[in-house]
């Protein structure tokens, strides 16, 4: 049985004068996500990642379409799938007036979880994302990264079998970051967890995922593993040239040359095969008295498919 | 949970204990009879129990919608009615004790005693009180969760609708003849008639309390249902998300 099994689902927000404004968020997504694996949702502002998150975790119904959770359809029987899966959110808001104890004790009665269980549960997730020190704190009293912490120690309150994390390490510190990406992949590996995240964060996805699915304008447009997708994208090589003068120019008209970017001193261009236009490259510089100060060649990493695809 | 307190304890003692002082001592400016200085008093002391009680029940939504965690408690597998019969225990809780905190000041100041009527009235009022104040939190709910920060002066807007019609300073007699036919359609108004009608006061309605409890046991129904569909409408429109943005 799949983790997740949404087929052609399709969501338009309506509002304005007599609802008349229509915004297309989704326009037949199907997503399938084995147990026990995490998946990256990656796509620009808008895209519609947070939309397919929230109608999987039941806050929304979609207007079209098949959505099964853990084998059970989300519009027809929520609270079961509601049981069995929970989720975190980047800007993740709570009971401002409550401490950290007492708003997963909170949570937790709603997940039928009570008395010494509850207790111990609670007790267990303090420790586990450090907020001992922070017991008596209210909310609205902790800094953005231990708010972030305590949205994913409520997520994990009824152990999950499917686990959303909406952009979980947004507006992050680094080492926070890390942290929790630390957290995330303990999750999978101790647990067996299915993970469905959203992400801006290349590296997280890269990090984090076995599947990447890039979402743009309500679609899509590409899925698979992180190098499958730089395949899969055939967005050529990139070589970093530093030239003096910086010649952005005469690069960019270079036979093979797809596109040339300029910043810092450097030009990136992306061509079509690396080991045959760089000889060509340095030839046409010396031959027009340029000087090279430095080169680079890499393959596209993510950032790069993101960038080419959200085109 | 000293700060947290505070707000709790004002809003459990102050205005009950205002509103009946307040009221207590313009009957006596008046120079009215005893039994129409119980009237009122009733009256009050209902009216602040159905606001407390209202308000409590308001909370299930109010809380989650200022501290935009809306979507943590609609994720959570519970059902509307898991939110506002928990939140309707703990307003009749709240409720009993404004009672008796209202009830003893009442009797200490103005030589009222509300277990006069016995205890059977008496617990027939405070039903007929909570009761309507499920209804008024549900359809507060039901705003909220409708049209957002727009509704949110419903929560303290309604219960005076329930204090113009049901009969909470005077008889519903004195109304105009359409306000009186809306304010029998108001439980409340008949449970504070058969509560009165211990006191003495010639009573309004005959059967008061099974029509009474007939038309709220209908309120609380259809409040209910509105607000299931309010919930489902939300989660159709996004409005469960924006609330919690």
């Amino acid at each position: 049985m799949l983790a997740i099994d949404a087929r052609e689902v399709e969501k338009t927000f309506r509002g304005g004068w007599m609802r008349r404004r229509q915004t297309p968020a989704l326009r037949g997504v199907s997503l399938q996500v084995e147990p026990g694996a995490i998946v990256g949702l990656l796509g620009p502002n808008g895209a519609g990642k947070t939309t397919l998150l929230s109608i999987l975790a039941t806050l929304l119904l979609p207007d079209r379409g098949d959505v099964k959770v853990l084998g059970v359809d989300v519009c027809r029987n929520p609270t079961a799938v509601r049981r069995r899966i929970n989720m975190a959110s980047g800007n993740a808001s709570f009971l401002w007036s409550l401490r950290p104890p007492e708003i997963l004790a909170f949570y937790g009665r709603l997940y039928g979880v009570s008395g010494r269980d509850l207790r111990r549960r609670v007790d267990e997730l303090i420790g586990t994302f450090e907020l001992e020190a922070h017991r008596r704190t209210p909310y609205n009293e902790l800094s953005t990264g231990l708010k972030q912490r305590l949205a994913l120690a409520k997520s994990l309150l009824n152990d999950p079998a499917l686990l959303f994390l909406d952009e979980p390490t947004l507006g992050l510190d680094p080492d926070v970051s890390v942290r929790i990406r630390r957290v995330i992949a303990e999750l999978r590996r101790t647990r067996g967890m299915t993970i469905v995240l959203t992400t801006h964060y290349m590296r997280e996805a890269e990090d984090l995922c076995d599947e990447i699915a890039f979402i743009k304008g309500g679609r899509i447009l590409a899925r698979g593993t992180a190098d499958a997708l730089k395949r899969q994208i055939r967005i050529g090589d990139i070589i970093a040239v530093r030239t003096d003068p910086p010649v952005p120019a005469m690069l960019a008209d270079a036979q093979g040359v797809l596109r040339c970017v300029a910043s810092d001193g450097w030009v990136e261009c992306t061509v079509d095969a690396a080991e045959k236009r760089l000889p060509e490259l340095l030839r046409t510089l010396h031959m027009e008295g340029v000087v090279v100060r430095g080169i680079e060649v890499r393959e596209p990493d993510l950032e790069d498919v993101f960038v080419e695809l959200a085109r | 949970m000293g700060t947290r307190n505070v707000f709790f304890m004002f809003e459990l003692l102050f205005w009950p204990v205002v509103g009946v002082l307040t009221i207590g001592l313009m009957t006596r400016f008046l120079d009215v009879t005893q039994e129409q200085r119980s009237f009122v008093l009733i009256g009050q002391m209902a009216f602040s129990v159905v606001g407390t009680c209202q308000l409590d029940v308001a909370y299930a939504v109010l809380y989650d919608f200022w501290s935009k965690s809306m979507k943590h408690q609609f994720l959570a597998p519970i059902g509307v009615r898991h939110l506002t019969i928990g939140s309707w225990l703990v307003g009749m809780l709240r409720g009993s004790l404004v009672f008796a905190l209202t009830g003893i000041l009442a009797w200490w100041a103005f030589r009222f005693d509300p277990l006069a009527a016995g205890l059977p009235a008496t617990l027939a009022l405070l039903a007929g009180c909570f009761l309507t104040a499920w209804i008024v939190g549900v359809l507060v709910c039901t705003l909220i969760v409708l049209f957002g920060g727009r509704a949110e002066t419903a929560a303290w807007a309604s219960i005076n609708l329930v204090l113009a019609l049901a009969g909470i300073y005077y008889p519903v007699s004195v109304l105009p003849p359409p306000a009186a036919a809306v304010a029998s359609g108001v439980p409340l108004t008949y449970f504070l008639d058969a509560y009165r009608a211990q006191f003495g006061f010639p009573a309004v309605y005959s059967n008061a309390i099974p029509t009474g409890l007939a038309l709220a046991v209908l309120y609380v129904a259809l409040s209910h249902l509105a607000l299931v569909a309010a919930v489902r409408r939300a989660r159709r429109t996004g409005q469960l998300l924006k609330m919690s943005e």
